[in-house]
């Protein structure tokens, strides 16, 4: 009689084990979806066209080059320069950003009228990304330590498999409650995000909309947010995609804030 | 063939009659918990009227909010300490939480972006993230708060005792609902802040449950009062409850058709039933007749028909002639008015129908000892009767003093109408010391107004707003716009890019201006859009930049200051030309153009209304003549009324200009009684002279009359003491017209007829 139910007890046990080994943990599923989504290759390159479409459906573009490289490991030090082409009276403005996990980040911005560099304070990552629908903390990633991750569901999306994650930050004067992702099991990347505000209502939704492989890295091309009570909405699509292109550290510095080196912004 | 006599049928089956009534009551009934109301005076006006399909334009082009609630607070000893700024970061947290509320745009404190430069770094933020808790952090806001232009008069008052808390709503947030939220959030908080919340939405959504209490409260005890004066006047309960319960199916019948057809209950509509019970009293003149016969006749049954012979055709008249002036509102523009004309023209007729069914069926209920004892007390020459008999008499013994008199009162009222301003201001509709009212006057005096009004820049090219000139220009408007004494804050994209450049260059006040160039604007403009709110450049300029939409915030709701507003505008445009056009949009223009066209339609509908009343009057007495001189008296009310109005100085609003189509509806009552009754007397005993027909018309109708004026008079007193002035205005103006109408028939008529009998009587055989 014992010795059967030591037995039993070890299948049960195994068969917990075995399928622990096979699950990710959700904190498991958001670093390597950040690792995908962020920090794919040594450097990236791709020119971002923005579309900036409100209620009543009026457009605004931004176009510009966007040009970002890597500080060591995922989750690391990453330096962005942006080069913008549009609205037209904005050209050859410039801006870069220094980002650190778990610390704020530095921005500067070139002012092409008055020829005059200035940092700008990043107090507030949940501020618009220049009147978009993207805050710059949906540019650069939110510090996965910052929030509580759970598995809440499997779900498909379109063909994809993902696994839902639910995120709630730790802190608590963030502007949601709480995030839904959908993260697609064979790539990694969110196919989709949800976030609830306080009162516990979906208002902004998150979309990639395309999905290519670039040099062996699958990329969202096409993305889009759309803030459900506001009715605006933001279309990203990434022109010219390419990593590993070998961007110097130099390009990261006020001089060349003021004079971008053509090559980078053709 | 006899014709079928309604009257007698319902003598013969009263009992069926009664049934049949109460039977079709209870189904109007059923209809009742459909009700819904509609308070948004947006809806005065259909979705696809000008107006609104430009506000709504300007609304989506620059991402507003068509309602905002403005919680004020005060604290006498300044608000910039620690422990006032932690409560307004609380309360600022705890609306963020409330639905309904467009949490992103909310602007307060904590939350309101702010642009300033510190130690060479540009930042963008909202103003208070932490509350300031040593006296250098408290400084530092003191400063930024002080130097910014766009938050003085707006988010503080120039002396540091008041701040607001901006609270949009998303479309369909009820804003009494919200505001009732936010008063229970700030008791919460302790200390000497007081607060208050104020601005469109709360006025109008209060403004709407107030007038359900006032229909639920008023309404009843204006009919209780009408039943005990009824009562007094004929000491039996039973008839007066058949009067009341006569005015009350009416009531039922037409509001419970308006639900069942799925129209919402509306600031007008709401009325209709106090209106409907004051046309009721016409039946006044059936129970007045009926004690008179009855002492002639002493049989019950012949009583109510002789009675109902008698009274029929004015009291079948004077309903055609109510129903009709009300019925021409169903041909003017504005839906609630259409409805209302619409509703109170049904209830004129279905007051008619019972009173010749239900009203004889209830006669035929009562003891005959008992009408035996009323009827004798009721003496054409007793106490009241005299009385009539003696005014009338100075009428008949002296016309042309009479008349005269009332030339002179006429031009006099002509001079008070002449004086008549056109104006409308819905806190106004809050009594004095109201929440409502007190709020919207502290905010008004403290910060910059709560009434909200925007002036649109148009241009036909893209990106023109960002010119040196455009912006210039702009400025120049808005500190020509400042000057006026209702403006108290303007806000445009200028004040943005001037605050930038500002900012840019160190925060030199030297830069406190318009850029030099395009460009730099049209940077400094995307610089802010990198990292302000995008509801912030949204709200002040379109997303080609071809225009641009200044806000004004006025200090009183009178209609009269948008009106000032878009004068000025114009006169700018006059003297500097400039290839952008300028129209007037928001919440307080729309208060205008609202007010404006129920108002014109109103009058419309009265001056419609006279002609068809003139026409059914010349028709009831088959002569022109007997119309004109009808008619005059008629007039003659409603002109002094009007008259007193603009001498008084009361502005003429909407509440004002419904009430000229009761007071014609009413006075005409009295003219046909009189006028009909006096003919009637005059065939009856063809005999009597003229005077003594008079005397007797004055003595015995017009004791009805006078009867029905007392009544409503008594019933209507009980308004003025209904927390919003339209109510009061409404009962104020019918006390008064009343009684005049019923003076101006009992006297001027019998001094009229005296006066002009021989053109009157011409060819008539006597």
């Amino acid at each position: 009689m014992r010795k059967v139910s030591a037995f039993s007890a070890m299948i049960v046990m195994f068969s917990v084990f075995s399928t622990g080994a096979f699950a990710l943990t959700a904190d498991e599923i958001m670093k390597k979806s950040q690792a995908v989504f962020l920090y794919p290759g040594d450097d990236f390159k791709a020119r971002v066209m923005m579309k900036l479409i409100s209620k009543g459906g009026q457009e605004r573009v931004r176009e510009m080059m966007m040009l970002r490289k890597n500080y060591g490991e995922p989750g690391g030090e990453q330096k962005y320069f942006m080069y913008f082409f549009q609205p037209a009276d904005v050209r050859n403005m410039t801006f870069m950003v220094y980002k650190y996990p778990g610390k704020d980040a530095d921005r500067w911005l070139f002012v092409p009228a008055i020829n005059m560099v200035r940092r700008i304070a990043a107090q507030d990552k949940r501020s618009s990304f220049v009147g978009s629908d993207f805050t710059y903390e949906d540019i650069s990633g939110r510090n996965l330590e910052d929030d509580a991750h759970a598995v809440v569901k499997e779900e498909k999306i379109g063909n994809r498999d993902c696994t839902v994650i639910k995120s709630t930050p730790k802190a608590s004067e963030m502007e949601y409650s709480y995030k839904l992702s959908w993260i697609d099991k064979a790539t990694f990347l969110p196919v989709k995000e949800e976030y609830y505000d306080k009162k516990g209502e979906l208002y902004r939704v998150f979309s990639a909309d395309e999905i290519k492989d670039v040099k062996g890295h699958p990329t969202i091309t096409k993305r889009s947010m759309k803030n459900l009570l506001s009715g605006h909405m933001t279309e990203v699509t990434f022109l010219k995609t390419d990593y590993n292109v070998g961007i110097e550290d130099s390009l990261f510095t006020e001089r060349f804030l003021k004079q971008p080196p053509k090559r980078w912004i053709e | 063939m006899r014709k079928f006599s309604l009257v007698e049928f319902s003598v013969d089956h009263p009992k069926l009659i009664v049934a049949l009534s109460i039977i079709l009551t209870f189904l109007f009934l059923t209809q009742f918990p459909k009700v819904r109301t509609d308070t948004n005076p947006k809806n005065m006006l259909p979705p696809t009227s000008d107006v609104r399909v430009w506000n709504d334009e300007v609304e989506k082009t620059f991402a507003l909010y068509e309602d905002m609630i403005v919680l004020g607070i005060q604290n006498e000893k300044g608000i910039l300490n620690s422990d006032t700024l932690g409560k307004i970061q609380r309360i600022t947290d705890e609306i963020l939480k409330i639905k309904g509320v467009a949490a992103r745009d909310v602007n307060g404190f904590s939350t309101i972006t702010n642009v300033t430069a510190e130690e060479g770094m540009l930042k963008v933020a909202p103003l208070m993230t932490d509350v300031p808790k040593s006296g250098k952090e408290l400084a530092a806001l003191r400063k930024a708060l002080f130097e910014n232009p766009l938050f003085i008069d707006r988010i503080i008052s120039k002396d540091g005792k008041t701040s607001a808390i901006y609270v949009p709503l998303e479309k369909g947030g009820n804003g009494k609902e919200i505001a009732d939220k936010i008063r229970e959030i700030v008791k919460k908080e302790k200390g000497d802040e007081k607060y208050y919340v104020a601005g469109d939405p709360v006025a109008r959504d209060t403004f709407g449950a107030d007038m359900f209490k006032l229909m639920a409260v008023f309404a009843p005890i204006a009919g209780m009062v009408m039943l005990l004066v009824r009562y007094l006047m004929f000491r039996d309960l039973f008839l007066s409850m058949a009067l009341m319960m006569d005015a009350m199916i009416s009531i039922v019948w037409s509001m419970g058709l308006l639900i069942a057809l799925g129209f919402p209950i509306h600031i007008m509509s709401s009325m209709a039933p106090v209106f409907l019970m004051a046309i009721a009293t016409d039946s006044m003149h059936i129970y007045n007749e009926f004690y008179f016969r009855y002492r002639e006749k002493k049989n019950k049954r012949a009583a109510i028909i002789a009675t109902m012979n008698a009274v029929s055709r004015p009291v079948r008249n004077t309903a055609l002639a109510t129903a009709a002036g009300f019925g021409v509102l169903l041909f003017m523009n504005i839906i609630p008015v259409k409805v209302f004309g619409g509703l109170v023209a049904f209830g004129t007729i279905a007051l008619r129908v019972l009173s010749f069914s239900f009203i004889p069926a209830m006669f035929t209920f009562v003891k005959e000892e008992k009408i035996e004892k009323i009827s004798r007390s009721e003496d054409a020459g007793a106490g009241g009767s005299s009385f009539l008999k003696k005014l009338a008499g100075i009428g008949i013994h002296k016309p042309l003093t009479t008349v005269l008199v009332g030339v002179a009162l006429f031009i006099a009222a002509l001079i008070g109408i002449s004086k008549t301003v056109v104006n409308n201001n819905m806190v106004e509709w809050f009594k004095k010391g109201s929440d409502v009212r007190v709020a919207d006057t502290v905010m008004n005096n403290a910060l910059g107004g709560t009434s909200l009004g925007y002036i649109v820049a148009i241009s036909d090219t893209d990106d023109y707003i960002k010119t040196p000139e455009a912006m210039r220009y702009i400025e120049g408007l808005q500190r020509r716009l400042e000057k006026l004494s209702v403006v108290g804050k303007t806000t445009s994209v200028v004040d943005y890019v001037k605050r930038i450049n500002r900012v840019l260059h160190n925060d030199d006040p030297k830069y406190d201006a318009v850029p030099e160039n395009k460009e730099m604007i049209g940077q400094y403009l995307f610089l802010f859009a990198m990292s302000a709110k995008p509801s912030d450049l949204d709200n002040v300029a379109d997303y080609p930049f071809r225009k641009a939409n200044i806000w004004v915030q006025l200090k009183t709701w009178d209609a009269k200051a948008m009106e000032s507003v878009i004068a000025a505008v114009h006169d700018y445009r006059k003297e500097n030309p400039t290839p952008m056009e300028f129209k007037p949009a928001g919440i307080a223009y729309f208060n205008l153009v609202w007010n404006h066209e129920v108002l014109w339609d109103m009058v419309k509908g009265l001056t419609l209304a006279l002609i068809v009343v003139f026409a059914i009057l010349a028709y009831d007495f088959r002569s022109i003549k007997w119309a004109v001189i009808g008619y005059i008296p008629l007039l003659f009310t409603i002109l002094l009324i009007y008259g007193v109005v603009g001498f008084v100085g009361k502005d003429f609003d909407m509440p004002i200009s419904v009430m000229s189509c009761l007071s014609l509806g009413m006075a005409v009552d009295f003219a046909i009684h009189f006028v009909s009754r006096l003919r009637q007397r005059m065939k009856e005993t063809p005999g009597e002279s003229l005077t003594d027909a008079l005397l007797w018309t004055a003595a015995r109708p017009g004791k009805g009359i006078m009867r029905n004026a007392i009544l409503f008079a008594a019933a209507f007193a009980v308004m003025l003491f209904a927390p919003l002035t339209p109510y009061i205005t409404v009962g104020a103006f019918i006390v008064s017209m009343m009684l005049l109408s019923a003076l101006m028939t009992i006297l001027y008529l019998p001094a009229l007829i005296t006066l002009t009998q021989g053109w009157l009587f011409k060819g008539e055989t006597r």
